[in-house]
């Protein structure tokens, strides 16, 4: 024992204390039922490896693909997710009904610029462009997804500026943070072609957490959600929903497969999530928070709000000094809404959310908040 | 355990079961309570440490794992199970002639009941600590928490427990 301690009597009670507790319990034998589940998971990556020529090849293919991406002389990589005027200019919504992850067209706010116009060239190393990032928030069905728009530099990556900035740095709205251990950094992140078509690669790094591991205190939702934060933020920033290899660096820094992160499985390129149990299901996306804005001002958002049905309250502390409701385009899937608020100059919390179907049986409705300053 | 090298997982299961399967089942019981629970974290603990084990390769590394993997894995069960059961002070008995058994059975259903009111942490660093009789460093990595949160939590966690089984006395 290497601690010392303060009161050596006491330190030695508690010692008897505990082991009386729990020393005579006699858990049942349980070497046979252990073997039993490791045997069926040796085959199972038997299997894999006998099937590996080919994924040790991927393998292999994915360092030399990913040390391309790292370079920034050769990011004009037709394979590289680039900010290029396709990637930031058509707001759509693809065919499994999630919403496309371009920026939206943004009221001119300080908070909000409205996307830069992508040139044609390769761009100089001043210009930025406006990637979309997914954070965690907690909702009244556990830790959901909510997506911020950021201005950043471009440096001709942007499925790597976003990642980058998705595990690493605050959310500008306080409701919403990132889980990811301090000190996780992504040491490279981009896409490379293989036989199935196009799979996005992450590299993730952090030398003073196991990233394998759930960090204690952090919940199995929580450990997911950290990873479909990954997913959402690669695959918006890329435009297109193409599978996530989530591979970890350590030591020298070479990166290798990893059967977790945060203990949830991730050996295998991920599809995203089921959008209904990821995502929030109410966004205000723009204003963004902290946003000042003249009145009157149009709040845009995306909303999967029970029969679509959206209500909005402006609050100056408690009170509520507007209030009313919209709806959105779809019903049950995430579909854009937009309103407009007319309030005198103040500093507002501007909250919006779906309509409970429950009559308050159920959990809370789904909502978002933002802080406004409304200036004359 | 220092001809060690070269153990398989398979081997290492082996191993590491014979030497601290029950000391690793009685520590989730002082985080969980539930024995049969507590079997359950240690089993799939030792399954998960069996699908690591190449990377982790070292007896020493296998255990640290293990020891983590059950913290963890502890907790996550609370956590799951949500409801958090209140402690409630036992009636004490003014029989005369009660057995010893039943004195002595008493006392631990009450250590364990005392524990179970202490934030996760503080139970954590305690059964570390006391149970498994880990140095400061060695609570500290298992927990990924500093030194000095260990030395706060150990000794909040005491007087808590203290507190506590006092009060029901």
């Amino acid at each position: 024992m290497n601690h010392t301690p303060q009161r050596p009597g006491e330190d030695d009670q508690l010692r008897r204390l505990l082991h009386d507790a729990v020393d005579d319990v006699q858990p049942v034998h349980a070497l046979g039922a252990i073997r039993a589940r490791t045997t069926n998971s040796s085959r199972a990556r038997r299997g894999w490896l006998l099937g590996a020529g080919g994924a040790v090849l991927a393998t292999a293919a994915t360092v030399a693909a990913v040390a391309v991406l790292t370079d920034p002389g050769t990011s004009r990589d037709p394979g590289v997710a680039g900010p290029g005027p396709s990637a930031a200019a058509s707001p759509s919504t693809d065919a499994s009904g999630i919403p496309s992850d371009a920026a939206p067209t943004p009221s001119p706010s300080p908070a909000t610029p409205p996307s830069g116009t992508p040139s044609q060239s390769a761009p100089p190393a001043a210009e930025t462009s406006t990637v979309p990032v997914y954070y965690v928030g907690d909702t009244s069905r556990g830790p959901r997804l909510f997506r911020e728009f950021h201005r950043l530099p471009d440096d001709g990556n942007a499925v790597l500026t976003a990642v980058t900035e998705a595990v690493s740095t605050t959310p500008d709205d306080p409701d919403y943070r990132t889980d990811w251990p301090s000190g996780t950094e992504v040491l490279a992140a981009g896409v490379q072609e293989n036989d199935g078509g196009r799979e996005l690669v992450v590299v993730l790094r952090n030398d003073t957490t196991d990233l394998r591991l759930a960090p204690v205190g952090m919940t199995p939702e929580e450990a997911q959600s950290s990873v479909e934060q990954l997913v959402y933020t690669a695959q918006a920033a890329l435009q297109r929903r193409a599978p996530v290899q989530l591979l970890l660096a350590r030591g020298t820094g070479r990166e290798q497969r990893t059967d977790t992160l945060l203990s949830v499985p991730v050996s295998e390129p991920l599809a995203e999530g089921d959008p209904a149990r990821t995502l929030a299901q109410v966004w205000i996306i723009d204003p963004a928070d902290g946003a000042r804005v003249t009145s009157p001002f149009e709040v845009n958002g995306l909303a999967a709000a029970f029969e679509a049905n959206v209500l909005w309250e402006l609050r100056d502390g408690d009170r509520v000094v507007q209030e009313g409701f919209t709806t959105a385009e779809e019903c049950c899937t995430m579909a854009p809404y937009s309103f407009e608020v007319t309030a005198p100059p103040g500093e507002y919390t501007l909250v919006v959310q779906d309509s409970d179907p429950s009559g308050g049986e159920g959990p809370e409705p789904w909502q978002d908040s933002k802080r406004i300053t409304v200036v004359p | 355990m220092s001809s060690a090298a070269g153990w398989d997982a398979d081997t290492a299961v082996d191993e590491l079961y014979a030497a601290h399967y029950h000391r690793l089942v009685r520590l989730s019981v002082l985080l969980v309570r539930d024995v049969g629970t507590a079997e359950e974290v240690v089993q799939d603990s030792f399954v998960a440490m069996h699908g690591r084990w190449r990377k982790l390769r070292e007896p020493d590394n296998g255990l640290a794992y293990l020891r983590q993997t059950v913290v963890n894995r502890s907790r996550s069960v609370l956590r799951h199970r949500g409801v958090r059961e209140r402690y409630t002070p036992p009636v004490v008995s003014d029989q005369r002639g009660v057995d010893e058994d039943a004195l002595a059975e008493e006392r631990r259903r009450q250590v364990l009941a005392a524990l179970r009111e202490l934030p996760g942490r503080q139970r954590e660093v305690l059964a570390l600590r006391y149970y498994l009789d880990l140095s400061e460093a060695e609570i500290a990595e298992t927990l990924g928490i500093s030194r000095g949160a260990v030395k706060s939590h150990a000794s909040r966690g005491a007087a808590a427990l203290r507190h506590l089984l006092e009060d029901a006395r």
